[in-house]
């Protein structure tokens, strides 16, 4: 029994095919992060006039944008930008908002109140416009766009970390590991982290996505990156302009984009599917003639269960 | 059943399978029962013996994964074992209502109780909205409720479960049906509030004619209500015939031993009377009496072949090879010999 | 029909009624107090922002050549600038709810009608996409909840995983490039108000509408799959059933209205998400909207325009959120406040 409570979802996320596929691609994601600018086959940056709106040929396996630049290059390219300012956002949120979220549990019910009212006001502004904003008042750049989109995903991780918290921290173990003289901040560390961390971690994923989301996005809208750096949106927007000449050439960054965010999507799916088997159990309902045969009944499934 | 049916049958089973599990299993096997207008017949078993699925087969409600496998189920004299959904929702209200063990979780838990029985006049009768509710609030009123009109525009939250199994009474009513059936509707609530609903069932039947179908697993309640009386066991009927007869002069060993289990008896002393060993897994493979592995009087006879359910007198019916053996009604049924066989009987069914 | 079939419940009867609206106003008040302190804070944190920026809108205005020190301390004190932060803020509340959001630091057009020539747009293909974001997803997870296990089902979900994969953005040019480019049925761009004629104002707001509907549509119908799903099997469906009510009557009145408060709850969350959209729905419609015109101002540093577009959008989620618990409060009687 012990040994069943004891382990993480985690190891066992990876037998499921979905996540295997996920791992793989978003692997091949951070590869190209560290590596992708290095390994890109042409310079992003290199125009060539006579090769515009290519399609995809042995010297251009995605084809040329409206300058004649390389798009698979470019994209490679764009990877590192993209990926880092999405970790950006991501670690500033689970930063301020996972450890103020298992705090304010303890921290007494003003604080908790307050706590939930910043987070509720934080959760009204609209990312995107707040990215905006902030570029207009602390300059055009990626790093300051991303800044409130880790702070606007601050109180995501605040709310998931609160709840699981709350939840565990009523768990009668907890109760016990106390009256059994455990100090407090001990029985949290020990008890309650090792309960809540899955939970943050699959909100880590989710938000992860939605970060890159926003990232492509402000890109494409322009924001924070000056015209020649390649970035995912960057690409996707410049195509655009060229609907009528090229409609196939948005779908391969509107591709790599949506294949990056369905797969963290799928892990944070596929490890919540692990945490969350087993859960559930519905209570017996049925009326019963209160005879030894059912008690035995019982006793026998449970028999049964155990020796399973 | 023996003879003729009645001229009045409301409710007719005919050799009703009832399959679960997609039809991997049969739960209910050949069951055959009717009730007539102005009769209470009442089903009595443990949980898990076929009785809750005989009444959702018969309003045509079951779960799903469950069918009718075999057998016709009739509505006065009406097949309606294939009855279409259009069919059932017809039949529904104005020939058949039925009343629950859990009335809250009947109700929706949204919508005023009196909403939900206006509703049924409105679609039902066709009644006009303000006609409806003054309908709505006499039945409630006949169904003993004080202050219907407040009853009326609570949600079923705001009532106890009294109220609400009134209130369930009251929509099941409402259409005037010519059949009730009641699955465990008294079980849940208190000694004296089961005592009322009783009673409540009682004056419908005098004064509407109401046949009931009356499922409960006690025999005390059975007792005090019921004209006929039907006892299952593992998805079989082992036994069934007038209430005081049976009460009486029961002759299954398992009617036997639920009477004792039952509070019919010192009321002290029926949580310490247990029936030995447990009923069988539904689908088991049992040749001979589905209860000759907890019977105290089982003989070779018992298992060598299906056991047919044989009348005993006018009315009186039960499954057992001795039920006409004089000695049976002597045999004692728990002793620690007795126990050890059993079980070892059933190890050996396995 | 909810509201008025509580309403009418208690027609004859005042008392019950009259409990009821009490109950349900002084809940929406309170959802009001709430909302309105969210309000403030989360404008206080928009114009602190502004404010706290190390641009120096006077100089900006004057230009280098006119922005000697004396003429900067002069239009920061013209401009309320030099007081302090609270101060400053006050100021610009107490104008702000009197419908003066300032005049912008460049054109000198009052913030709040720049604001008020852009909202139609947004507001037609925000609304636009809520009714189809309802209809799209209603129809979808009703469908795949009554046919669980079925081919609709299997569709159902496969469709609603394969969009809620796609940004909005990427969703945008998929369907420009099909109605517009390749079948062009609809206009690719621009925008045209209802006072030039319905046909062609819909004809416009048709596909921004449907980018933004999509996404939001595949959560709605995700949602509503699982709560109706878990409704149909609750025993008051039974108990309607065995009532005798006809089986539509049982779905919509008893199942789709107690399951539609989860997926009520999700398009209210899914606003911001909805209002982010609306910007790139602008950017690949070329819709004149808020989201350009915030767009614009950053990258001019006009920070007043900045404020005013982030209060005005801050303003329409909490609105949204009002709405959304007031119907839910509404729908919903029994004690959890959820219709499951």
């Amino acid at each position: 029994m012990t040994r069943v409570t004891r382990r993480t979802p985690g190891s066992s996320v990876l037998r499921l095919p979905s996540a295997r596929i996920a791992v793989a691609i978003l692997a091949v994601i951070v590869f190209l992060a560290i590596f992708g600018s290095t390994l890109a086959p042409q310079s992003p940056l290199a125009i060539d006039a006579g090769a515009l709106y290519r399609g995809p040929s042995p010297h251009h396996l995605l084809g040329t944008d409206y300058l004649g630049r390389d798009v698979l290059s470019r994209l490679m390219a764009g990877t590192r930008l993209s990926v880092l300012t999405a970790f950006e956002a991501v670690g500033i949120g689970l930063v301020i908002g996972a450890p103020l979220g298992v705090a304010t549990v303890f921290l007494g019910r003003w604080f908790d109140f307050s706590a939930n009212r910043v987070a509720d006001a934080l959760m009204t502004l609209p990312s995107i416009f707040f990215a905006v904003a902030v570029t207009a008042a602390l300059g055009n750049g990626l790093v300051q766009a991303m800044l409130p989109v880790g702070i606007l995903l601050a109180p995501v991780f605040f709310r998931v970390s609160r709840a699981a918290t709350l939840e565990f921290s009523r768990a009668q173990y907890v109760e016990a590991a106390e009256l059994l003289g455990g100090s407090k901040l001990h029985v949290i560390r020990v008890h309650v982290l090792r309960k809540v961390l899955p939970t943050i971690a699959v909100t880590t994923a989710t938000a992860a996505a939605g970060a890159l989301l926003a990232v492509s996005f402000l890109t494409f809208l322009g924001i924070g990156v000056q015209p020649p750096t390649p970035t995912w949106g960057g690409v996707l927007s410049s195509d655009l302009d060229y609907l009528n000449l090229a409609p196939w050439a948005p779908f391969i960054p509107g591709a790599l984009i949506a294949i990056t965010v369905g797969a963290l999507n799928a892990l944070a799916d596929a490890y919540r599917d692990r945490a969350g088997a087993g859960e559930l159990h519905s209570p017996v309902t049925d009326p019963v003639i209160k005879t030894h045969s059912t008690l035995q009944a019982l006793e026998a499934a449970d028999d049964r269960q155990t020796a399973a | 059943m023996t003879g003729k049916p009645p001229r009045d049958e409301v409710l007719g089973l005919e050799d009703l399978h009832v399959t679960v599990h997609d039809g991997a299993a049969t739960a209910v096997r050949g069951v055959s029962l009717s009730v007539a207008a102005g009769e209470i017949v009442g089903l009595v078993g443990e949980s898990g013996s076929g009785k809750t699925l005989t009444c959702r087969a018969a309003l045509g409600v079951l779960p799903p994964g469950c069918a009718v496998g075999h057998g016709t189920i009739s509505f006065e004299r009406q097949d309606v074992t294939d009855l279409s959904r259009r069919g059932w929702e017809r039949l529904h209200g104005t020939g058949m209502g039925a009343v629950f063990q859990d009335p809250a979780s009947y109700l929706n838990p949204n919508l005023t109780v009196g909403s939900q029985l206006a509703e049924v006049l409105r679609v039902k009768q066709r009644l006009p909205r303000r006609e409806a509710r003054r309908r709505g609030i006499d039945l409630l009123a006949a169904v003993g409720l004080h202050r219907p009109d407040w009853v009326f525009h609570q949600v079923p939250g705001e009532l106890s479960g009294g109220m609400l199994q009134r209130v369930m009474i009251a929509i099941a009513i409402s259409c005037e049906p010519r059949l009730l059936i009641a699955d465990e509707a008294t079980t849940a609530l208190d000694v004296t509030i089961q005592a009322e609903i009783i009673e409540l069932l009682r004056d419908l039947r005098d004064q509407r004619g109401l046949a009931v179908l009356f499922v409960s697993h006690d025999l005390a309640v059975i007792r005090e209500l019921c004209d006929r009386v039907i006892v299952f066991y593992a998805g079989e009927i082992v036994e069934s015939g007038p209430v005081g007869e049976i009460i009486e002069r029961p002759r299954h060993p398992y009617t036997q031993a639920l009477l004792r289990v039952a509070s019919v008896g010192d009321f002290r002393r029926r949580e310490l009377q247990v029936i030995p060993g447990q009923p069988p897994q539904v689908g088991a493979d049992i040749t001979g009496c589905r209860f000759a592995g907890r019977c105290p009087a089982a003989i070779e006879a018992c298992r060598s072949g299906p056991v047919s359910l044989a009348p005993l007198s006018h009315a009186h019916q039960a499954r057992c090879v001795r039920a006409t053996d004089p000695a049976l009604t002597a045999v004692p049924v728990t002793t620690a010999a007795t126990t050890a066989a059993a079980e070892a009987a059933e190890l050996a069914a396995r | 029909m909810a509201v008025a079939e509580l309403t009418t419940a208690g027609g004859a009867l005042a008392a019950p009624r009259r409990r009821r609206t009490r109950a349900a106003a002084s809940r929406i008040a309170g959802g009001l107090a709430v909302l309105i302190t969210i309000l403030l804070l989360s404008s206080f944190i928009t114009y602190s922002l502004g404010a706290l920026s190390n641009s120096n809108p006077a100089a900006t205005i004057l230009g280098q050549d006119a922005a000697t020190p004396a003429a900067v301390a002069h239009l920061d004190h013209v401009l309320g600038l030099d007081k302090p932060l609270p101060v400053q803020y006050g100021n610009w509340l107490s104008q702000a709810v009197r419908g003066n959001l300032g005049v912008s630091y460049f054109t000198q057009i009052p913030v709040s009608q720049s604001i008020a020539q852009r909202l139609p747009v947004d507001l037609s293909i925000a609304i636009g996409a809520i009714i189809l974001a309802v209809l799209i997803g209603g129809t979808a997870g009703t469908v795949a909840a009554v046919r669980r296990g079925g081919w609709a089902d299997r569709g159902v979900t496969l469709a609603c995983s394969a969009v809620s994969t796609l940004p909005a953005f990427v969703v945008g040019i998929i369907l420009v490039v099909a109605f517009a480019v390749g079948a062009h049925v609809l206009p690719a761009n621009g925008y045209t108000g209802p006072s030039a004629g319905i046909g062609p104002w819909l004809a416009h707001i048709l596909l921004p509408s449907l980018a933004l509907a999509l996404p939001v549509a595949a959560d709605v119908a995700r949602q509503l799959r699982t709560s109706l799903v878990s409704v149909l099997e609750q025993n008051y469906i039974t108990g309607a059933r065995v009532r005798g009510l006809p089986y539509r009557r049982i779905l919509i009145r008893h199942a789709l209205r107690n399951a539609a408060g989860p997926a009520l709850t999700i398009l209210g969350n899914d606003f911001p998400l909805m209002l982010a959209g609306a910007v790139a729905a602008e950017a690949v419609f070329s819709l004149p909207g808020l989201g350009q015109l915030l767009l614009e101002s950053a990258q001019t540093r006009d920070i007043p325009v900045v404020q005013g577009v982030l209060l005005v959008v801050s303003t329409f989620v909490i609105v949204i959120n009002l709405l959304v618990n007031t119907a839910l409060g509404l729908l919903y009687r029994s004690a959890d406040g959820v219709g499951v």
